[in-house]
């Protein structure tokens, strides 16, 4: 190599060697800007997920002495003045709007989930009291006839079915009857939120929308899954609209039945001798894990105590969540996507909470269910793979 | 030695007068030159017949007009007289314990106070009855008549004796009267000739010798629950227990109430906790909390002189805790910006100084 030639290939090394540095440099600076982004998006949905408290103007919920105008005003047609100054109760926010198309309704800095409404593929995780509304061609077997939506139903069906007196409930004992003209409120003894000891709906709530609940623990009703006192689960920051697979509420079942911190046991409070906790209605009225014979639809249950074990049966074909026919797990996290032998069964697994397109609030139509000939992975066929097909 | 002891009486008898004298501030008796008040116009007395006691002519602005301010002071000198200005002309500096009328005088919203002839017009947005006015709450026998304008005084209005619609006549003598004593007794004895109507005890309190214009937790009015009886007389929806609920779950928010010792309540005034070293800080007076001059409270016994100590579960929440009586910058004539109190997002003052735990 002459001379030249060296001086040529030093000058090209020394320039492929400051490239590489300024590529380098680039590089890094494009790793640290990645990261900052990341992290900023990380800490949007942080923020938006750990504290959902209310938060937001007074006056945007309230009214301090139900004065506007000077003439008394009304929420929905409904007089007030309304308990703990709400404008219009509990469906005075969460139903402002029966008839409007948004399922969330932004006041100020509140997002409110509506429970009442009527948009069109809208139904929230809990499903839509609209199926059952007065006003709006109502089918009560549609839902539960919630005080202030609905009129109550005639009996049997004006208690709850499978009612059970003096339960265990959380901090207390459930109603020692349940009167027949005692209809179903939102909160309270004779309702789901709020803490069942306390008779008035207002009371039993009184505070939860102020708490921190960043951590759901059910130690308080703040603290407790949805306001439902002493039951623990992860909470979908839009109430599982636009859920995906792998984030959706997460809900808490207990595979050994003996936990009341699960969204089966709340129901299960009403409802008792449909759940197999030993306080509610047990084995007794619902039949026993690894027994071929049950006598009700088990719930609180695993994939795994189903009789003849979990390898080779029909469960082992539901593989990835559903939002159709979610399942529950023991330490729920909302993001997971994978179903197996330890995912829980669950009275959401069928039903809605408040109401649902379908008979006996179901996911789907019960009607609509064939076996041998049914449509793969739909409605129960989600879990009962088998029955569908030859 | 006859003498002497002559001497040392005499001195000790001076002393002890000299001691017990009226303090300036014990007394809100008019002193001064008769025309400051009196003459303030030509022709404001008309010619009455001989025998027959001279009248008022512009009785609907004498008030407003003596209480009036062209500038920015909150308390002006009349004749050698002190008088509180419930309305300055132009932007008031340190509006006194009732606000300053100036705010719903100006184009700033008649929600921002009480509408208030010669001040302002008729209001339109309440169709000019009082909200929540309840007939059987008003103590008045004459009771309030919408159809015609708010008075100061009257049965159209707050001040003197509600049982008589002429303002002038209802407060008659109050300003030259003795009020040493607050006792609502009369409409001089009545806290600020707060009389409400003579069938009833008036307003009794402890008047701030400043009218609350230099307040602060230690030199403030001191309130008691008679005021709100007086709130109530108009609006009394806001105050009876049929209509505001009981206890838990309120309907609308209860006035006339003690401020609890539970819950969010303990940290009353949270941005002025009690001293270290108070003796407030001793376990056995764990309910003590320091007063607000921006949420005050009513006492069920109105001290000799004001207290900077709240004393949970027995002081009481009252209507002035919110609102001032006569109007404010703020709408709903309350004592802050409602707009800016946001729940949820480490707010202060305001609604937070009571409910302590929403605005975390």
């Amino acid at each position: 190599m002459s001379k030249e030639q060296r001086t040529i290939s030093k000058e090209h090394g020394a320039k492929s060697m400051e490239q590489r540095k300024k590529y380098k440099k680039l590089y890094a600076l494009c790793l640290i800007i990645f990261t900052l982004c990341s992290m900023l998006y990380a800490l949007c949905f942080f923020t938006v997920d750990v504290d959902a408290r209310v938060k937001g103007k007074c006056k945007d919920c309230h009214s301090m002495h139900y004065s506007s105008g000077g003439k008394e005003i009304t929420y929905g047609g409904r007089e007030g003045p309304f308990p703990v100054l709400t404008e219009g109760g509990c469906l005075g926010c969460h139903g402002q709007s029966p008839n409007g198309n948004q399922n969330i309704i932004t006041m100020g800095k509140t997002r409110i989930p509506q429970v009442l409404h009527h948009m069109e593929n809208g139904d929230l995780a809990a499903g839509n009291f609209y199926y059952v509304a007065d006003g709006y061609n109502p089918d009560y077997s549609k839902g539960h006839n919630l005080k202030g939506i609905s009129l109550q139903e005639s009996p049997p069906m004006d208690v709850p079915p499978a009612f059970i007196r003096s339960v265990i409930i959380p901090g207390g004992i459930g109603p020692a009857d349940w009167p027949g003209q005692q209809q179903l409120t939102c909160a309270g003894t004779w309702g789901c939120h709020g803490d069942r000891n306390i008779e008035d709906p207002f009371k039993s709530i009184y505070g939860a929308h102020h708490t921190d609940d960043s951590e759901i623990d059910g130690s308080t009703v703040g603290k407790s899954y949805r306001f439902l006192y002493g039951i623990t689960g992860k909470e979908h920051k839009d109430w599982e609209y636009l859920a995906t697979i792998d984030n959706h509420n997460g809900y808490r079942g207990d595979m050994n039945h003996s936990s009341m911190d699960t969204i089966s046991y709340l129901c299960g409070e009403c409802h008792a001798r449909f759940h197999p906790h030993p306080n509610l209605g047990g084995s007794r009225e619902v039949g026993q894990v690894y027994n071929p014979l049950w006598l009700r639809h088990p719930s609180d249950i695993a994939f795994s105590t189903v009789h003849g074990g979990f390898a080779g049966s029909e469960y082992q074909g539901y593989v990835k969540y559903s939002l159709e026919a979610p399942v529950a797990f023991d330490k729920p996290t909302g993001g997971e996507n994978d179903v197996d032998m330890n995912s829980i069964i669950m009275c959401l697994s069928c039903h809605r909470a408040h109401a649902s397109q379908n008979p006996d609030t179901l996911r789907w139509d019960y009607n609509s269910m064939f076996a041998r000939s049914g449509a793969p992975e739909t409605g129960c066929l989600t879990c009962h793979t088998k029955k569908g097909h030859d | 030695m006859k003498r002497q002891i002559t001497l040392i009486l005499t001195i000790l008898s001076l002393c002890i007068l000299f001691i017990l004298q009226p303090s300036k501030n014990s007394s809100a008796v008019v002193t001064g030159d008769c025309e400051a008040c009196h003459g303030l116009y030509p022709g404001m007395m008309e010619e009455a017949e001989p025998g027959k006691p001279p009248q008022y002519v512009l009785k609907n602005v004498l008030c407003v007009n003596c209480h009036s301010n062209a500038d920015r002071d909150t308390i002006k000198m009349l004749g050698g007289a002190r008088v509180p200005v419930v309305y300055n002309t132009v932007s008031p500096v340190r509006p006194l314990a009732g606000g300053n009328f100036h705010y719903v005088a100006k184009d700033f919203g008649e929600r921002k106070g009480h509408n208030v002839e010669a001040v302002t017009s008729m209001d339109d947005r309440f169709k000019r009855a009082p909200p929540g006015y309840d007939r059987l709450a008003d103590p008045s026998i004459i009771g309030y008549n919408p159809e015609k304008p708010l008075k100061c005084a009257g049965s159209n209005g707050c001040h003197g004796n509600r049982n008589v619609e002429d303002p002038f006549d209802s407060i008659m003598g109050a300003h030259h009267a003795d009020d040493s004593i607050i006792d609502g007794s009369t409409t001089a004895r009545s806290y600020r000739f707060l009389k409400n109507t003579n069938n009833v005890k008036g307003v009794v309190g402890l008047e701030d010798d400043e009218w609350n214009q230099n307040r602060t937790s230690k030199k403030h009015n001191e309130y008691s629950a008679s005021i709100d009886l007086l709130c109530a007389s108009c609006h009394g929806n806001f105050h009876s227990k049929n209509k505001t609920g009981k206890e838990s779950p309120w309907f609308r928010h209860p006035t006339d109430i003690v401020l609890p010792k539970s819950g969010e309540y303990t940290s009353y005034n949270p941005d002025v906790p009690p001293p270290l070293g108070n003796e407030s800080q001793r376990p056995d007076r764990p309910d003590i909390r320091i007063y607000s001059p921006d949420a005050p409270v009513g006492r069920e016994k109105v001290p000799k002189s004001p207290s900077d100590e709240i004393k949970l579960g027995e002081d009481i929440v009252i209507c002035l805790s919110c609102h001032v009586a006569h109007s404010g910058p703020y709408e709903s004539i309350l004592r802050w910006d409602y707009e800016a109190i946001i729940a949820g997002e480490e707010g202060k003052g305001g609604c937070f100084i009571c409910h302590t735990g929403k605005g975390e």
